[in-house]
């Protein structure tokens, strides 16, 4: 039994709700996605869900809850009625702020986009389309089932639905591909001006297609002046880094992604999701599971005492907290106040060290009186940053 | 009883590979020495590495009871001996406990220069060889012209030499029944006081030190007071007996036979292999001849890369040394490295067991430096100092010679490479002394600097003559060379674990792809590296490795934290196989970058 942790406080709640089916399952995708058949079996799922928000519903504390977000697999394979009927149960059974920024995860295929106006009346408020690439060859490769003029039209008809609140994900260092074509790529994505961009690099995980049979990839110099090119395309435009990948429009920063990065709490319902609960009772923090296969996941919607479709709960030990935390926090390029290591931890500053003071030799990081934040260096270098906790 | 004719002593020439453990497996399947169930593969090679390796370290023996064709039992005692050219004086001792050999040869390979010398030596030393022809079982089994070969390279008939194959289990049987016939049966007064020579020591946790001994005269008995000549402290004999192949304890020993003894001896300094035990009250007895102090030819550093298990290492070492003699070490310390240890092993292969064994058994991370021989300076003051550390050599000005150990290797090569073999004999500075043709085979003997025969020169002959060529080789003597010291410097600073001593005609390439080959191996990191090869104060070759835009994992998904923890423990994993020297971090393997060097 480890020591307990006095000063722990409650952060924020936030909701992740997985989704985890697909069409078909993308070459590079290591999440627990899998392949749609014929009949989703989209109301049991909800019927699931809802059993599983239930068991969740004590977590909360008495926190409403300030995001949500629609992960998968591909939520808009759900229809907008499904949606609606999980958010309803949400602040139901656990309560959603006013305000709660709300995320669907939406493919920019066709038969998706005739849902952006349900989904939108159903109370999502910011949609986030996986673009990955303008160019088919690349589309292609990377196992999508959308086209280049579906991806832009995507945009349009999200607005059309109503919505002011969107992100495009955005891939580079794809396969063969130029530092001009990344730029290429990018400019085409900011020319639909979206409030969010997240610009990231094709990495290479295991357990997928990619990993089995790896393609060639831009070289570290070229991945490297992709990078430079972009973060300057996108700083010209208005387009803020706040984090490693995450680029947004003043006030328009991912309220849910925030939340996971400043170390907040959250409820995970859904195949194979993962939530993150601090109990400041027991002086713990815990992470929980849910059952990984959807078969599974279904069946156990009538399941046992200890919340149906738990597959497993764990309390992180004090040593491993510091990294847990920077891990998240110091991608933000603001880094976070340090008052907020020990709220969230429990740990004091001094957990720190000696780590922090190696680093700061190196100038990786700067020194920690008030904020808990990397140097331009340590941006850079972050995987060397964490190593050293 | 005093009848010794049904005892025959043998042990097994062969080159690596040739069969001899396959063949000794079969020996004790058929004298029933184990049940199939406890026959595991390969008995006798007990150590993990050993079997992996498929090589022995350390000597064995197993005793055996056979029934041979002429009704009678014998007992045969066969001691096993290590199969490497590292390793040739432990094979000499186990030859002299012994009255015959087998010449185990691979019918279709033919002979080999390491089993050469170990048979001549056998020879010299009286020994009854008779030669074996193995793998008679593979298509490509030659054994009329391996036959020959034999007769024209060592000198004994062979033409009716057994033919078997140990994997097969065809003509095992043959053999022994002609090491009955032709090994002669030990000769020896039981009477007479005690002289035993001490064939292999090692360490066993709960018994102390245990010695395999080959007794010539005399009796040896439980609680008898024994000495070991070369150190003269007696001890009390706890336990004997003999191996079949499990350990299983007599009331005594006697002239002629073989076993093990305890006698709570504490440190295996204390039964050196070679040496002689005699009963305390005949200290007059004289010893055996031919015994030696194990000296290392190759000196290398060895570093923890946490600091924090210097402790645990020199732990580990000591208690490899229980078993080992001929593994030495002292405390060093290194600017670059922080504290270790100096080791000297006998040769190359020795040097890689060592480090395996450390890293495996007792789950250390070491760096190792340049392995280097052992140098003879004579200082301008006129001291002598034998310097086996490049950071340990005086300054130019206070050398008035340098003096490098020169070996005399023995190779045994196929006509058809001799051409390659040659050329790389003079490129490694060797001086032929003498060649002879012996049927398709060319026996060469040349001088040649310890220093270029240690690193890597086995591994290029292999090379140059597709794996045909063999070698012995051992030190002759010291001569003046013309030798420098290089030194490499990592973003402008010494390194002093990465000198080398090196001959002053070959150091400006050697720093050449040295350099290259460092830049090759230390990772792209944060900063650019430059790595530069110097001679006394000037810079030879100099290269950098380009510093890295960026490391950093480009998603992050909040949820599954786990698997991005994963990602970074791998890195970090990577991380701990490097060392920082200053502010750069160099993997461990760029520490032995000149063993890869093709100079």
């Amino acid at each position: 039994m480890s020591a307990a942790l006095p000063s722990l406080t409650l952060p924020p709640l936030s909701l992740y709700v997985h989704i985890p089916w697909c069409v078909r399952k993308c070459p590079y995708c290591d999440f627990n996605s899998h392949q749609a058949g014929e009949n989703l079996p989209e109301h049991e799922y909800v019927d699931a869900l809802i059993e599983d928000l239930k068991a969740e519903a004590p977590m909360a504390q008495g926190r409403r809850i300030h995001t949500v977000f629609f992960g998968g697999g591909t939520p808009s394979l759900f229809s907008a009625d499904a949606i609606g009927r999980i958010l309803e149960n949400v602040d139901r059974l656990v309560g959603l702020s006013t305000d709660a920024e709300i995320t669907l995860e939406a493919n920019p295929g066709t038969f998706e986009q005739a849902r952006f106006s349900g989904y939108r009346h159903a109370g999502v408020n910011r949609l986030s389309i996986g673009i990955q690439s303008f160019q088919e060859a690349q589309l292609q490769r990377l196992g999508r089932i959308h086209g280049r003029e579906e991806a832009l039209a995507a945009v349009e008809v999200a607005r059309k639905a109503g919505f002011d609140n969107l992100n495009l994900d955005l891939m580079h260092g794809l396969p063969d591909q130029t530092t001009a074509a990344a730029r290429a790529d990018l400019a085409q994505a900011i020319a639909l001006a979206p409030e969010h961009l997240s610009w990231y690099q094709l990495t290479i995980e295991p357990n997928t297609h990619f990993y089995n049979a790896p393609p060639l990839l831009p070289v570290e110099d070229t991945l490297a002046d992709i990078q430079d090119t972009g973060e300057a395309l996108l700083a010209a435009a208005g387009y803020q880094q706040y984090e490693v990948s995450a680029y947004a429009r003043p006030q328009r920063r991912a309220g849910h992604n925030l939340n996971y990065w400043t170390y907040g709490d959250y409820l995970g319902v859904g195949a194979g999701a993962h939530g993150k609960i601090t109990l400041p009772e027991s002086g713990r923090i815990v992470r929980r599971w849910k059952t990984r296969l959807p078969a599974h996941y279904l069946e156990r919607r009538h399941g046992g005492s200890t919340g149906p479709m738990l597959a497993g709960e764990q309390t992180l030990e004090p040593e491993a907290l510091p990294l847990d935390y920077l891990l998240n926090a110091l991608r933000l390029n603001e880094g976070v106040p340090s008052a907020q290591f020990t709220e969230r931890t429990g740990l004091l500053l001094q957990a720190l060290q000696p780590a922090w003071q190696g680093l700061e030799e190196k100038g990786l990081v700067h020194p920690y009186r008030e904020r808990l934040v990397t140097t331009d260096l340590g941006r850079r270098f972050l995987n060397d940053v964490l190593a050293a906790f | 009883m005093t009848d010794l004719s049904h005892i025959r002593n043998f042990s097994i020439i062969a080159h690596i590979d040739h069969g001899k453990s396959t063949i000794a497996d079969r020996f004790i399947q058929v004298c029933g020495g184990l049940t199939d169930r406890e026959m595991a593969e390969q008995v006798l090679d007990s150590m993990d590495l050993e079997r992996e390796r498929g090589i022995t370290i350390k000597a064995q023996s197993v005793t055996l009871s056979y029934k041979a064709r002429d009704g009678k039992t014998y007992q045969l005692n066969f001691i096993d001996t290590p199969g490497h050219v590292d390793f040739s004086y432990e094979v000499s001792r186990s030859l002299y406990a012994c009255e015959g050999a087998l010449l185990v040869v691979d019918a279709g390979q033919g002979v080999e220069a390491q089993s050469v010398a170990n048979c001549y030596t056998a020879i010299e030393q009286g020994l009854e060889v008779i030669p074996v022809l193995n793998k008679m079982d593979l298509p490509q089994a030659e054994p009329e012209r391996v036959a020959q070969e034999i007769e024209d390279i060592i000198g004994i008939e062979a033409i009716d030499a057994v033919r078997c194959s140990a994997k097969s289990g065809q003509g095992i049987e043959d053999v022994l029944e002609e090491l009955v016939r032709l090994v002669p049966p030990p000769v020896g007064d039981v009477d007479a006081p005690l002289q035993a020579l001490i064939i292999d020591s090692w360490f066993d946790k709960y018994m102390g030190v245990v010695s395999l001994v080959r007794v010539t005269q005399g009796t040896l008995k439980v609680k008898d007071k024994i000495v070991t000549k070369s150190i003269g402290k007696s001890h009390v004999v706890d336990s004997l007996g003999v191996f079949n192949p499990k350990a299983t304890n007599l009331k005594e020993l006697r002239a002629g036979e073989v076993g093990f003894v305890v006698a709570g001896i504490k440190e295996i300094l204390g039964a050196p292999v070679g040496d002689t035990l005699t009963h305390a009250n005949s200290p007059d007895t004289p010893a055996l001849p031919g015994f030696k102090k194990v000296k290392p030819q190759v000196y290398a550093g060895m570093f923890p890369v946490d600091a924090d298990d210097f402790e645990d290492f020199r732990e580990a070492l000591s208690k490899l040394t229980l078993n080992d003699a001929s593994l030495f070490f002292e405390p060093e310390s290194s600017d670059a490295l922080g504290f270790g240890f100096r080791c000297g092993f006998l040769g190359m292969l020795h040097m890689e067991i060592i480090q395996e064994r450390l890293e495996r058994e007792y789950d250390l991370d070491l760096i190792t430096t340049a392995p280097t021989v052992v140098y003879e300076v004579l200082t301008t003051k006129g001291e002598t100092l034998y310097v086996s550390s490049p950071s340990a050599l005086p300054d130019t000005g206070d050398i008035e010679e340098m003096r490098e150990p020169i070996a005399e290797a023995n190779i045994l090569v196929p006509q058809e490479y001799l051409g390659n073999v040659i050329t790389l004999c003079s490129e490694k500075r060797g001086m032929q002394k003498d060649m002879q043709y012996t049927g398709s085979q060319v026996a060469l003997r040349y001088d040649m600097p310890m220093n270029e025969v240690v690193m890597d020169f086995f591994d290029r002959l292999k090379s140059a003559s597709r794996g045909f060529a063999s070698l012995d080789y051992s030190f002759d003597r010291f001569e003046a060379a013309n030798l420098v010291r290089l030194d490499v410097l990592i973003n402008g600073d010494k390194v002093d674990a990465l000198a080398l001593i090196v001959h002053r005609d070959h150091s400006q390439s050697i720093g050449r792809s040295l350099v290259e080959k460092m830049k090759e191996l230390i990772p792209r990191q944060m900063f650019d590296v430059a790595i530069q090869a110097a001679i006394g104060g000037n810079v030879i070759s100099r290269s950098t490795v380009k510093a890295l835009r960026k490391n950093v994992t480009a998603k992050c998904y909040g949820g599954d934290a786990s698997r991005k923890k994963k990602l970074l423990e791998k890195q970090k994993a990577g991380k701990k196989r490097m060392k920082q020297v200053g502010r750069v971090e160099i993997p461990q393997d760029a520490f032995l970058a000149v063993l890869k060097v093709d100079s």
